[in-house]
């Protein structure tokens, strides 16, 4: 167990750290089919080479190609410029060109959707300025006929869309509360469970005492654990805090208590150390799916969006959002303390209650 | 010589089913999982996304736009927040996701080719929103100004089919291949899906012989006159049918009701089953032979679940992930798994296209039958220097 509290966390860090270090989604692998090759066609394939997020790694020679390459996921995004373009756009009449987005990975699909929306609304104005200049429309006429109107946009708290901001600290925290669950999840069974536990019971010492000295060396034990990866996130990762960093401690702790208190109701709940690790895992395993941190909790159908909050996850990894992007103030938070106090007062009762029940049934 | 098998299976099934959880984790979990992971992916995209107009113009273009937004179905405009202020304060609680702001004098400056602008606000502290609140309002931006520009045009005396031969001089046709609707029930559900299947498929089976050691019973199997090939056919064989009905049972399960898009060849989706169950039936077998007791494969099997589906490349793409990384979940069977599924049933692919992971699964599952199959018939000598609970046998209460 030393061996997971210890280092299963940290490698966490390294791992989740390692696998985000590109942080943004940049350079997606995009090819052009320029079956033209004329001076505008190649004029607009600049056009896409200039484009934010997109990549050109490929010139392809004819659609099969293209298709093949966007099957076998090499490339995510295809550009065919038909033949004929620049005749076409010379003469004024229309012409298609078409943009195939690999759909099947989201975080590609949006990211590429976006890219190109943005080039064709460009494209399209300065073509639609030609033509009308084609037609024997004053240059400054057809500018004032086509003029656009300025969107400019911001993504807020993140403002460079970065996904290990967004994704990193979770995604360890997340490793951390498993362990946690494993670890508080031998709470009770930790000690009943064992054949010294007779002695124990013979030593006439306080169960109250035992329970709450065993709790609190967790609770502790569990603090300490996410000091140094705070410290990593933070200092080395340089990943955001907005809030400051005593209401992050205090709001962990609330977590911590609530987490072990689930652990520990497992633990009283079954008849051994394995059966409580099962159930703790079984619980803290979906619960970052169910925490609404990554697919938001508003999406999800009506009875699951009140459900989810019987999980302390869901208050912790909302809260841990609000706090680390947003610190959105003490009043706006109080909901969040509130649901982790009122979940370790529930489970410890629960627990409290089973064992005595079971040390009656003795 | 089938008879024996048969009989380690019999009992193996008996200890399934009077160990209560493990029986929960065999039958009902994957089930459970699945449903409860359905019911969270079951809009599949994101609508209604709350959205703030803060109208400081309106003027009959501004109210365009707010027409505009109000018209999308991807965005449900809260009425109450009228300031930017009240804007500010609804993203920081997560009252509203996106905000547009129209300056006070746009209208005026636009028609006096004066400097302005507007602004679009999205939330991207989280990038499921932040990625699709941005997509979205690039669409209507763009077909806002298409039409303001349409309306400009007509204004400037240009017949409608003028208009449109200026407008669509060149047409861009953005198609979306494979998840034309941009579901995030296709593009993550079965993903999650595989890696249940994984893990408990692999949990399942690597207790059935820590369980013997914590029973002391693994000796009389040692000891007997079965070749080790039979004691783990014997072993394994519920392990291999419950796992492979589960993995049938679940596809069926997210297609009927979930609505994920699984299309391809039948053989092809039941032949990547097979090879996989395989993999994780033996695989898991393994694990069982050489670890010393049930807590420690219960513990690490479980923390493993979250690296082992993010290393995947299943959703940051591989491209963006580093090279040794990405080599090192290639050695992974679930990362093979996930991207031989998602070829197969979202991109209709072939044997010929997916030849490679069939090859590369299939070595996997050869390995693991056969290592499983000659395990070394010896006991390992008990770990006596940590703590009991922790490393040795289950403690069931007095």
């Amino acid at each position: 167990m030393r061996n997971v509290m210890l280092f299963v966390p940290l490698l966490g860090v390294l791992l989740f750290a390692w696998l985000y270090s590109a942080q943004s989604l940049n350079a997606i692998p995009t090819a052009i089919v320029d079956l033209d090759h004329s001076r505008g066609s190649r004029e607009f394939a600049d056009k896409l080479t200039g484009a934010e997020k997109l990549n050109i790694t490929a010139y392809l020679s004819t659609y099969q190609e293209l298709q093949e390459a966007i099957a076998g996921g090499r490339i995510v995004v295809g550009v065919v410029i038909p033949k004929n373009f620049e005749q076409d756009v010379a003469l004024g009449r229309q012409t298609r060109v078409l943009m195939i987005i690999d759909g099947s990975n989201m975080v590609y699909a949006t990211n590429a959707s976006a890219a190109l929306l943005e080039v064709t609304r460009t494209v399209s104005a300065e073509a639609g300025i030609r033509t009308l200049v084609g037609s024997g429309m004053q240059l400054d006429q057809a500018r004032e006929a086509y003029k656009p109107i300025a969107f400019r946009e911001e993504a807020w708290f993140n403002p460079t869309m970065n996904y290990a901001y967004f994704l990193v600290l979770a995604l360890i925290l997340n490793i951390w509360q498993q362990c946690c669950t494993l670890a508080s999840a031998m709470n009770v069974i930790g000690e009943t469970g064992m054949k010294s536990w007779l002695q124990i019971k013979a030593s006439g010492v306080s169960m109250t005492r035992l329970f709450i000295s065993k709790s609190m060396t967790h609770i502790i034990t569990f603090m300490l654990m996410v000091l140094p990866l705070y410290f990593l996130a933070f200092r080395v990762l340089k990943l955001p805090l907005q809030c400051n960093f005593g209401v992050l401690m205090f709001f962990t702790l609330l977590f911590v208590i609530a987490i072990h208190s689930v652990g520990t109701l497992m633990s009283s709940a079954v008849s051994n150390a394995v059966d409580a690790s099962r159930l703790g895992m079984m619980i803290a395993l979906p619960s970052f799916v169910l925490s609404g941190y990554t697919w938001p909790i508003d999406a999800m159908p009506p009875l699951l969006q009140s459900l989810v909050w019987i999980f302390p996850q869901t208050w912790f990894f909302q809260g841990l959002n609000y706090l680390t992007f947003k610190n959105p103030g003490g009043d706006f938070m109080l909901p969040f303390y509130a649901g982790l106090i009122v979940t370790a007062a529930v489970c410890y009762a629960i627990s409290i209650m089973l064992q005595m029940w079971r040390e009656k049934l003795q | 010589m089938l008879r024996q098998i048969l009989k380690l299976a019999y009992y193996e099934i008996l200890h399934i089913l009077k160990d209560p959880i493990l029986c929960l984790m065999v039958f009902i979990a994957p089930l459970a999982y699945a449903s409860l992971f359905g019911a969270v992916y079951v809009a599949s995209v994101l609508n209604d996304i709350p959205l703030a107009i803060v109208n400081q113009d309106n003027s009959e273009l501004s109210r365009d736009v707010v027409a505009a937004y109000r018209n999308d179905p991807h965005f449900k405009i809260i009425a109450e927040i009228e300031s930017y202020e009240e804007l500010e304060a609804g993203m920081k609680t997560g009252k509203v996701r996106a905000g547009v702001v129209i300056p006070a004098d746009f209208s005026q400056k636009l028609s006096q080719n004066g400097q302005t602008e507007i602004l679009t606000v999205y939330d991207a502290s989280n990038l499921i929103w932040g990625y699709n609140i941005r997509k979205n309002t690039l669409e209507v931006v763009n077909k806002f100004s298409a039409d303001h520009t349409a309306a400009q045009l007509a204004g400037a005396g240009l017949s409608k089919h003028e208009i449109q031969n200026v407008m669509n001089t060149i047409d861009c046709n953005i198609t979306v291949w494979y998840n034309p609707t941009f579901s995030y029930v296709n593009f993550l559900f079965m993903g999650l899906i595989i890696m249940i299947l994984h893990q408990l498929g692999i949990l399942g089976v690597a207790l059935t012989i820590t369980r013997e050691k914590e029973r002391n019973t693994w000796l009389q199997y040692l000891t007997a006159a079965i070749p080790a090939w039979k004691i783990t056919l014997g072993k394994c064989l519920p392990y291999l049918v419950v796992n492979f009905c589960n993995y049938v049972l679940l596809i069926w399960l997210s297609s009927q009701f979930v609505h994920v898009k699984i299309q391809g060849s039948v053989f092809l989706i039941i032949l990547l089953g097979l090879l996989f169950d395989l993999i994780i039936t033996f695989a898991g077998f393994l694990i069982s032979v050489y670890t010393p007791n049930s807590l420690m494969v219960t513990r690490y099997i479980m923390l493993l679940s979250v690296p082992f589906f993010m290393v995947s490349g299943y959703t940051w793409p591989h491209t963006h992930i580093p090279e040794l990384l990405n080599g090192m979940a290639r050695l992974l069977p679930s990362t093979w798994m996930m991207e031989g599924f998602r070829l197969v049933t979202i991109k209709n692919l072939t044997m010929t296209e997916v030849g490679p992971i069939f090859l590369i699964m299939g070595l996997m599952a050869f390995l693991f039958t056969g290592l499983s199959l000659t395990f070394r018939k010896q006991s390992l000598p008990p770990n006596t220097d940590d703590l009991a609970v922790n490393c040795g046998s289950t403690y069931p209460r007095e």
